[in-house]
């Protein structure tokens, strides 16, 4: 049983504008680094997005354990989003708060509005937030606000975040696009220990060709909103490459 | 031949369109000066009682009359000009409070129902403004009563629209990803609004609402030419029984507490931006 099943999913942002998704189909399974890659203009962030439903799929079914995402109603998809992390290109953190409750933000799903209001989370999420920032390598930045932080630092902020909410699974969108390249590798090499640690599959957007090769088991190549190959990274060959980013080659 | 003839047309337009904007620039300017002519003659020549402003002597009499300071007031005037900042103080914060619904309906990316409640809050930020505090004043003063509170509702009042609209304006203008990230945790409307937009909002709202109560302290101070309490009631006083020096006093106070407000509310929005 996969944990993520997306069947022919189909997206336009406007009624009569063009499909930015045509047809999408993949699974992905409990211990999956499965990777989207493609050229810019794709449909990869979209395609993201539409797991969680920050971006709204026309048609097709997502099914996430045994939930049908497209289906659900508000306070439904709440909850279903508490279960699915979420790692961000610019990082998305709140750049006027501290670190800790930045992490913190992650529990939101868990915590009532009166909490909310006066930021007064539970002990145990306090915990586990700063066991998740030893984690990171994070310990001693506690204090800070995140403006003061490195990319790499803010993006481990972010990383905490999401693990905060005791994912059942990450969706990362291109977590490495504003990271020089030695960054982006230690950042790849800790989601994916983190992944493997707690058991959570990682559905992960990339540009970078080379850094899918290397850390994802799986990947999707897009081209236009189209599934120009689907399969295990081995099966990956220069051929298929190209049909991916012919545009680009020429 | 062909080219000459062309530029002949061309020459030809230019000239039109040329002559063309002379003849409006001139119309406009006659239509100005006609209108100033209509204006000076209902307003000034007409409406001045000439009688009685007399000759130029007269008029730098009347003006002599404010020369001179009743330094015997100035303790009678502390207790007012603390009225006058209390009534800034307190319509501000009632203000703001006011302000709170306005801001969520009036701010088209979190508003709740879409067009309705945004055109609401506008609606409510443009009568806000547009009346002024001395006729905000006279309604609540004829609602509670002389004193004080009819000036601080009038304060409160006329203070919502220009919180509100500047509040509103900063959150149709915040950076959208962090409330991105906030909602794919599964967070819901409210804990947005507190996670995700107030912390990026929230510097420049204050520094809205000091800049407000700067500006209230000096609407305070004449409040009381209506009956709002603060200076402004002694400042009516002090006309009534012909006491200009006293006038004099009564500006002299205004000043110095707007000037405090202006040095408070500077100082703690350059801390704040």
């Amino acid at each position: 049983m996969p944990i993520l099943s997306v069947q022919e999913l189909q997206t336009r942002y406007t009624d009569n504008g063009p499909d930015i998704l045509k047809g999408i189909t993949f699974e992905v399974e409990k211990d999956d680094f499965f990777a989207i890659i493609g050229p810019s203009g794709a449909g990869k962030s979209t395609l993201i997005r539409c797991i969680n439903r920050l971006v709204e799929p026309t048609s097709g079914t997502i099914i996430f354990i045994e939930r049908e995402i497209t289906k659900l109603s508000k306070s439904q998809l709440r909850r279903a989003r508490r279960d699915i992390g979420m790692i961000f290109q610019e990082f998305n953190l709140i750049n006027r708060m501290g670190v800790m409750d930045n992490v913190l933000s992650g529990r939101l799903g868990y915590t009532g509005n009166l909490r909310t209001l006066f930021r007064s989370f539970r002990r145990s999420d306090i915990d586990q937030a700063l066991f998740l920032l030893e984690k990171v390598e994070l310990s001693d930045h506690v204090h800070k606000r995140v403006d003061e932080l490195s990319g790499g630092q803010r993006q481990r902020v972010g990383i905490a975040r999401a693990l905060m909410q005791n994912p059942k699974m990450l969706l990362l969108d291109e977590p490495t696009s504003a990271l020089d390249p030695k960054i982006s590798r230690d950042i790849m090499r800790l989601v994916k220990n983190m992944a493997e640690e707690f058991g959570v599959p990682c559905l992960c957007n990339i540009h970078d060709v080379a850094l899918a090769t290397e850390f994802c088991n799986k990947i999707i190549g897009l081209k236009e909103g189209v599934t120009m190959f689907s399969g295990p990274t081995e099966q990956l060959d220069r051929n298929k490459l190209n049909a991916i980013y012919a545009m680009e080659e020429l | 031949m062909e080219l000459h003839h062309q530029i002949q047309q061309q020459a030809e337009q230019v000239i039109f369109l040329r002559k063309r904007r002379k003849i409006i620039l001139g119309s406009g300017t006659l239509i100005f000066l006609l209108i100033s002519a209509w204006c000076i003659n209902a307003t000034v020549i007409q409406d001045t009682d000439w009688q009685r402003m007399g000759s130029f002597a007269d008029m730098l009499r009347s003006i002599g009359r404010y020369i001179g300071i009743d330094f015997s007031l100035f303790s009678q005037l502390l207790e007012p000009a603390l009225e006058t900042l209390l009534i800034a103080f307190l319509g501000t914060s009632i203000g703001v409070l006011f302000c709170l619904p306005v801001i969520w309906f009036g701010a088209r990316n979190i508003t709740p129902v879409g067009n309705a409640s945004y055109l609401v809050a506008r609606l409510m930020m443009t009568i806000s403004r547009s009346v002024h505090e001395i006729v905000w004043a006279l309604f609540f003063v004829a609602v509670v009563g002389l004193g004080a509170m009819g000036g601080i509702f009038a304060v409160a009042f006329r203070s919502v629209g220009f919180i509100a609209k500047m509040s509103a304006e900063a959150i149709e203008n915040i950076d959208s990803r962090p409330v991105e990230a906030i909602q794919a945790t599964g967070a819901g409307t409210f804990q947005v609004l507190r996670f995700a937009i107030l912390p990026q909002v929230l510097p420049q709202i204050i520094s809205v609402i000091m800049f407000e109560w700067e500006i209230n302290i000096r609407r305070s101070a004449v409040l009381g030419l209506v009956g709002a309490g603060g200076l402004g009631l002694v400042f009516f006083r002090q006309m009534n029984t012909f006491n200009y020096h006293g006038v004099t006093s009564v500006i002299i106070m205004i000043l110095g507490i707007i000037l405090l407000g202006e040095m408070a509310s500077h100082a703690i929005r350059r801390r704040l931006l």
